[in-house]
């Protein structure tokens, strides 16, 4: 065992045990430390929002003299625009917020609509119909049907426009069976990702902090 | 005026978004990068105002109100401030310092070591939490009521088991059942769900564009 | 006798949770002091993504997008450091990124790590990693349409400094690393759908090969993806990056760099193990009480 001799180790580490705390119940301790990591977080993003985006791509293009005049207007222009989020706070003018928001929301979803068709659902249709190729070997053969039956089942579990009865009735049962395997397994990987976390912070805390892992 | 404009500019700007797709003629490429390196980029920047903005006015009616707690409000926003002065004025990389000096002898300041020393933990640690809720949970709620409910039991406890090297001595073949688990009948399931999620976003990004889903224009005229 | 069945039944289905989080504390912290050295091996998707970057062409770089945020460090920087080691190892050109803002100093960590690894045990000049030759960190810009749009066109004008304020078209890397074109497989390492938008915007426009590293929870929603052949391979949790280090260690051994290095997530497989095991044990003994007791009730 070496104990760390690193302020700042150790600052990671009551900060760490700080938020541990509120597994034994709700205390000042742990608010302390949710405080803090609110306040720092945000500080952190003003940070990189004005180095990384402000600054290369608005002010230094601004202030360049080799920037043509036309161009330092249109970035004002939009920079205004941007300045627009401060109205959220301004009740008078407040619905100004909307412009900058319709800005970014209309032009994500106009791009995206597109993409996503042939990305998600164009593709995903490809990979789920049978093909010769599904065949190469009959272990893929097998499994390629298997996933063809569990999407049309999945789907027909969701559909609620009809009464269930023919088909559908032990069409839309296989689904639920199909639904219940997925979010077993998706329950399973959960346990491992919850798990990894808390492990983590004992890595450090064992590790970096009391020098019990080398 | 207050609806109609922002309405205006999502569907002209939802058009654009999805005609220069489409559309390869330079003159709508060249419109499209401007569009995503000026307009989108900067009005971006600034969108860090709402969220900062909110945190900061929350806080000071608390500390204003004098309501339950409040006294940790100061904390959070002495942190942000201080953090803010200290990332902005004291540069980014290491090798050259900003304005405010972030290094004392050999200890430092710089933005790094309190990301590292101190966001990092914070978060990290908040959600490690999880494992003891989930825990917790597993065991009071997670009940083999009937057949479905023991399924999915079994798929988790086949994907728990696969999922480590101890796994394989209990049965060599079990990581490769485990990993047929989420390979066929998972991607199945997954695959009909995403169907329906992404056609769901299809027809809502359609009807913010067209303005018939208008949740995002808020309360107010 | 009944009664007193009937009373531990009770009484475990109303235990305290305080005692199921120490039981849970000491289950992980046991295996991590004392660990039992069982080696993870590669399921197909790992070794899908490991032999791909392997046999990449020497002139295509390998770009990671660190996609993530302090909260799920733990299960994901472990991938980050993998596949800068192997990328290394193998001397291809490495393009770093973060399409969030609190991945920066996540990538950061893991750059400043590994290239310390790497540079104190160089020998010569050709030993080391150079920064602006054999790999670049152009840290973070949104939104993300701006990035995963605009690098197909042009890197540079989507990141005009890099994260340490350098202009990016000084850098020497950049000369033939252009766009998409030259990258051989993005991997987006990510606790979000960010590997979606990656497919959507940039692999559907731009054709490029994509792989994704994703925190458990998300896991599960990802393999239809994978057997698309949308993404070449994949890494799930701390599993997958247990599993990548592995081949990567064994890499670095058949090249003669046998360094001892710490993998963190083979290093957490002992206490996973122990875990999973315990939580099996809480299910199953919480059912027991329950159907018990409800039986005792009838």
């Amino acid at each position: 065992m070496t104990l760390s001799t690193d302020p700042w180790i150790w600052i990671a580490a009551i900060l760490t045990l700080a938020i541990f705390s509120f597994l034994y119940r709700e205390n000042p301790f742990y608010r302390f430390a949710e405080h803090l990591y609110v306040g720092i977080a945000n500080g952190y993003a003003i940070t990189f929002y004005w180095h990384r985006i402000l600054v290369p791509s608005l002010f230094d293009r601004v202030g360049s003299s080799s920037t043509p005049l036309s161009t330092k207007i249109w970035l004002i222009a939009i920079a205004i625009i941007g300045a627009l989020y401060f109205t959220r706070f301004i009740p008078r003018i407040s619905w100004l917020v909307r412009i900058p928001i319709a800005i970014v929301l209309g032009y994500a979803s106009g791009a995206s609509i597109p993409r996503a068709v042939s990305g998600e659902i164009i593709r995903q249709m490809k990979a789920t119909i049978i093909t010769r190729a599904s065949f190469a070997n009959w272990q893929s053969g097998l499994w390629a049907v298997i996933i063809l039956i569990g999407v049309i089942a999945t789907i027909s579990y969701f559909f609620f426009s009809t009464e269930r009865r023919g088909l559908l009735k032990p069409l839309s049962y296989a689904g639920i069976i199909f639904i219940m395997i997925g979010f077993g397994a998706s329950f399973g990987y959960t346990v491992m990702a919850r798990i990894s976390l808390f492990i983590g912070r004992l890595q450090f805390l064992l590790g970096d902090w009391l020098g019990f892992i080398k | 005026m207050k609806r109609r404009l922002p309405l205006l500019i999502v569907l002209i700007t939802g058009i654009f978004g999805a005609v220069a797709f489409f559309v390869p003629y330079p003159a709508i490429r060249a419109a499209d990068e401007i569009m995503r390196n000026d307009v989108q980029r900067i009005i971006a920047a600034f969108s860090l105002v709402l969220g900062v903005g909110s945190i900061v006015q929350h806080h000071m009616l608390k500390i204003q109100r004098r309501a339950q707690y409040y006294s940790y409000s100061y904390i959070t926003i002495i942190a942000l401030i201080i953090t803010a002065i200290i990332g902005v004025f004291g540069g980014i990389d290491v090798t050259r310092p900003g304005i405010l000096p972030t290094r004392f002898g050999s200890f430092s300041i710089h933005i790094q070591t309190l990301y590292s020393n101190m966001m990092v933990p914070l978060a990290a640690t908040m959600f490690s939490l999880l494992a003891f809720f989930m825990a917790s949970a597993a065991y009071r709620a997670f009940r083999a009521r009937n057949l479905e409910a023991t399924l999915l039991l079994l798929a988790a406890f086949i994907v728990m088991l696969g999922a480590v090297p101890f796994g394989r001595l209990i049965h060599h073949q079990l990581p490769a059942f485990a990993e047929w688990i989420l390979a066929v009948p998972n991607t199945a399931s997954k695959r009909g769900i995403l169907f329906g999620v992404e056609l769901g976003i299809f027809a809502t990004s359609l009807k913010i564009i067209l303005g018939i889903e208008r949740g995002w224009l808020g309360g107010g005229k | 006798m009944s009664s007193t069945h009937e009373n531990i039944f009770l009484r475990l289905q109303r235990i305290d949770r305080r005692w199921i989080y120490l039981v849970l504390w000491l289950v992980i912290m046991v295996p991590l002091i004392f660990p039992f050295r069982i080696q993870p091996r590669a399921s197909t998707p790992v070794a899908q993504l490991f032999n791909y970057i392997d046999t990449m062409p020497e002139n295509k770089a390998l770009v990671i997008s660190v996609d993530f945020t302090p909260d799920t460090r733990a299960e994901l920087q472990p991938m980050v450091i993998a596949l800068l080691r192997h990328a290394f190892t193998i001397k291809r050109r490495v393009g770093i990124l973060a399409m969030q803002v609190y991945g920066l100093g996540l990538a950061e960590e893991a750059i400043q790590q590994v290239t310390n690894e790497f540079n104190s045990r160089a020998q010569t000049h050709e030993d080391s990693v150079i920064y602006g030759e054999d790999f670049v960190f152009w840290g973070w810009t949104t939104p993300l349409l701006t990035v995963m749009l605009g690098m197909g066109e042009r890197i540079t004008r989507v990141f005009p400094v890099d994260y340490y304020g350098n202009p990016t078209e000084s850098l020497p890397i950049m000369r033939d690393l252009k766009n998409y074109d030259d990258v051989g497989i993005l991997v987006s390492i990510a606790a979000s759908a960010m590997p979606r938008s990656w497919i959507n915007f940039a692999q559907v426009q731009f054709g490029v090969n994509l792989s994704c590293g994703i925190t458990a929870v998300s896991a599960a929603d990802f393999y239809p993806y994978v057997n698309s052949g949308q993404f070449i391979g994949m890494l799930a949790g701390m599993k997958g990056a247990a599993e990548y280090e592995q081949l990567v260690e064994k890499r670095m051994k058949n090249k003669g760099m046998d360094w001892g290095l710490r993998n963190t997530g083979t290093e957490a497989m002992s206490s996973q193990t122990a875990a999973h095991l315990a939580i099996m044990v809480f299910i199953v003994v919480g059912n027991i009480a329950y159907f018990a007791s409800r039986r005792r009730k009838k």
